[in-house]
């Protein structure tokens, strides 16, 4: 990563932020708000499951970790009557406990196996949601309050909203970033780029996988406590394994080697086109289905490697080379 | 407990529990030969139980032969799939992942338009019931059971004792040795691809007249076999057999004795296993991928 790729991204960054913060003040659509919240959620979703995919782990349980900060951060505010503002935090603490204690078990077994057991972990959360009355059944969680007012500003419409999950994604996205430039995120892609020679130059890959899977499980965690008190319901259906798989299509979507723009990019697309494009909920998952098919095979480094296959921002555009030889030179190049 | 009461149980563990060994199977050998990991194969299993419903009921045509209808178009529906999208993306097992997750969601909704909601169910082709000792035992899950072993044999003398089964082997070993040995690695690939796919269709028709018929069939079947993936590992079919048994056994006696908590119960099974063996019982964990 040189000065000029931060540079950019910095620019970017700063402008998008600008132009976001500035939203509200365009549009009224209280639809449109709803949207964006949505969509700022997925990328919070997606930038978990990039995370992981950086340290070489695919995950299909993301909706559950979700799940989980949805739930404790609604009972804390039902039953035990705190703040939201001590709930969220708490919430994201605990998703991040369940997850140190899943990961001593199933890191241990990575590739197809831990696929799998992402989604068993996924399921066996639904399941337990659903089971027991103290997370109120199958029939889910209703009337968790909004946020707690801070001064004169309430929670209660969409604005302020937006600016709360705003505000969360930045930081999100920030301590993202921080993680990647640091010691751990060189460690990360070093484990994905060939986990065998990581581990002859001393990375502990289980510590280090380990470390990822909390981190990004605390992030879900967080975004499903605002999640949980936005849209003030939860059932437990809604974190069910399709969740995750729609969490994977919003990095893969985007871009599988861009950590932080991938998801972005993904999530807002898979949001927000479907809606736009006035499609039916009964054929949103052939069109996405099929996107998704067409996608990795004419473009399996995402959307956002679409200006390097062009070769646009390089001096001389790609050799022709075979799939493979590209998505390899695109891993040694992490952008942003 | 009463000899009858645990026979009916073990009959219900072990016909649930030989479907998931057929789909498992399919399953397994798509990954170790192809290096797909299919999410679509739920979906061939409800295709094939929908068309052997359709040639049982509208055509009228008899119970085995509407069984390898729908056999022989799944399989062509599976190759055609294999050439114009798993083709390119051949070795790749996250893409692969990723377009087979792509196309389970198209075929899912697409047998949802076109089929709708409501449950259908198949007459079962045998009546009455086999009485063994003082034990009577419904004909059409027997008739299941003994299915699936012989298939199950039919599989394993496929795999092991002749030239093709020699090459699958060969190719999940190392494909590029295989090939300079003179080895199709593509036809053996569609050869692989189709032959789990064909599983899967198998076990979706052998079903058809146990269970109620729905497009979401195959989804809640696929999430169970990958279960028997993780209980049993995933390197030998061996672990595919006694993975699926244990799925289904512990669902069926976890059904009676604790009833709706016996999903949990299978998740602490598995959880268990995890914990000791992490790549399931019969299989090493991959250090590294």
């Amino acid at each position: 990563m040189n000065r000029g790729s931060r540079k950019k991204g910095i620019i970017a960054l700063g402008c998008a932020c600008l132009i976001l913060a500035l939203l509200p003040f365009f549009t009224d659509s209280r639809y449109f708000m709803h949207l964006i919240i949505m969509t700022c959620i997925n990328i919070m979703l997606g930038l978990s499951f990039s995370m992981l995919f950086s340290a070489g782990l695919v995950t299909m349980g993301a909706a559950g970790f979700w799940g989980i900060g949805a739930y404790t951060s609604a009972l804390l505010v039902l039953k035990a009557g705190l703040s939201f503002w001590v709930a969220m935090p708490l919430a994201a603490l605990a998703t991040a406990c369940v997850a140190f204690i899943v990961g001593l078990v199933i890191i241990r077994a990575p590739g197809v196996a831990f696929i799998i057991q992402t989604m068993i972990v996924n399921m066996i959360l639904v399941q337990v949601f659903g089971h027991f009355e103290f997370f109120g059944g199958w029939a889910g969680l209703l009337d968790i309050p909004a946020p707690n007012p801070i001064g004169p500003i309430t929670f209660t419409g969409k604005t302020a909203n937006y600016y709360l999950i705003l505000m969360l994604l930045l930081v999100n996205i920030l301590a993202f970033y921080a993680l990647y430039t640091s010691r751990i995120g060189r460690a990360w892609s070093a484990i994905r780029l060939n986990a065998r020679l990581a581990e002859t130059l001393s990375v502990d890959l289980f510590r280090y996988r380990l470390v990822a899977f909390i981190i990004s499980s605390a992030g879900a965690g967080l975004a499903g406590s605002f999640y949980a008190h936005y849209f003030q319901t939860l059932e437990p259906n809604m974190f069910n394994v399709f969740k995750s798989i729609y969490i994977q299509i919003y990095s893969i979507l985007g871009g599988l080697n861009f950590y932080i723009p991938g998801p972005v990019i993904g999530a807002a697309i898979i949001t927000f086109v479907p809606e736009l494009l006035r499609i039916g909920k009964e054929i949103e998952p052939i069109l996405t289905g099929a996107v998704l098919i067409l996608l990795v095979i004419f473009l399996p480094g995402g959307i956002l490697s679409l200006p390097d296959r062009l070769g646009f921002f390089t001096k001389e555009p790609l050799a022709a080379s075979s799939g493979k030889n590209s998505v390899q030179e695109q891993q040694e190049k992490r952008v942003l | 407990m009463t000899i009858e009461l645990f026979s009916q149980l073990l009959l219900n563990g072990l016909s649930i529990g030989l479907i998931y060994v057929l789909v498992a199977s399919g399953l397994i050998l798509l990954l170790g030969v192809v290096r797909i990991f299919n999410f679509a194969h739920g979906e061939f299993y409800m295709l094939g139980a929908f068309i052997t419903f359709g040639c049982c009921e509208f055509l009228h045509l008899n119970f085995f032969v509407s069984i390898a209808i729908a056999i022989v178009l799944v399989t062509i529906l599976s190759l055609f799939c294999y050439r114009f999208i798993f083709h390119y993306i051949r070795g790749d097992i996250l893409l692969c992942t990723a377009a087979s997750i792509g196309l389970s969601m198209m075929l899912l909704r697409g047998a949802l338009l076109s089929f709708g909601t409501q449950e259908r169910g198949l007459h079962p082709p045998f009546k009455g019931s086999v009485g063994i000792g003082q034990v009577n035992l419904p004909a059409e899950k027997v008739m299941a059971i003994l299915l699936c072993i012989g298939v199950m044999f039919g599989l394993y003398w496929l795999l092991m004792r002749t030239k093709v089964g020699k090459a699958m082997r060969a190719v999940k070993l190392d494909n590029e040795v295989a090939s300079l040995q003179g080895i199709n690695t593509t036809r053996i690939y569609q050869i692989a691809f189709a032959a789990g796919c064909a599983l899967a269709a198998l076990a979706g028709g052998i079903m058809a007249p146990v269970f109620s018929i729905t497009p979401s069939m195959g989804h809640s079947l696929l999430l169970n076999c990958f279960m028997a993936l993780v209980v049993g590992g995933m390197q030998s079919m061996l672990g595919g057999v006694v993975g699926g048994l244990v799925v289904g056994l512990v669902l069926s006696f976890g059904m009676y004795f604790v009833g709706d908590l016996s999903e949990i119960l299978l998740f602490a099974v598995i959880g268990v296993i995890i914990v000791f063996k992490p790549g399931g019982l019969f299989g090493e964990p991959e250090h590294h991928e």
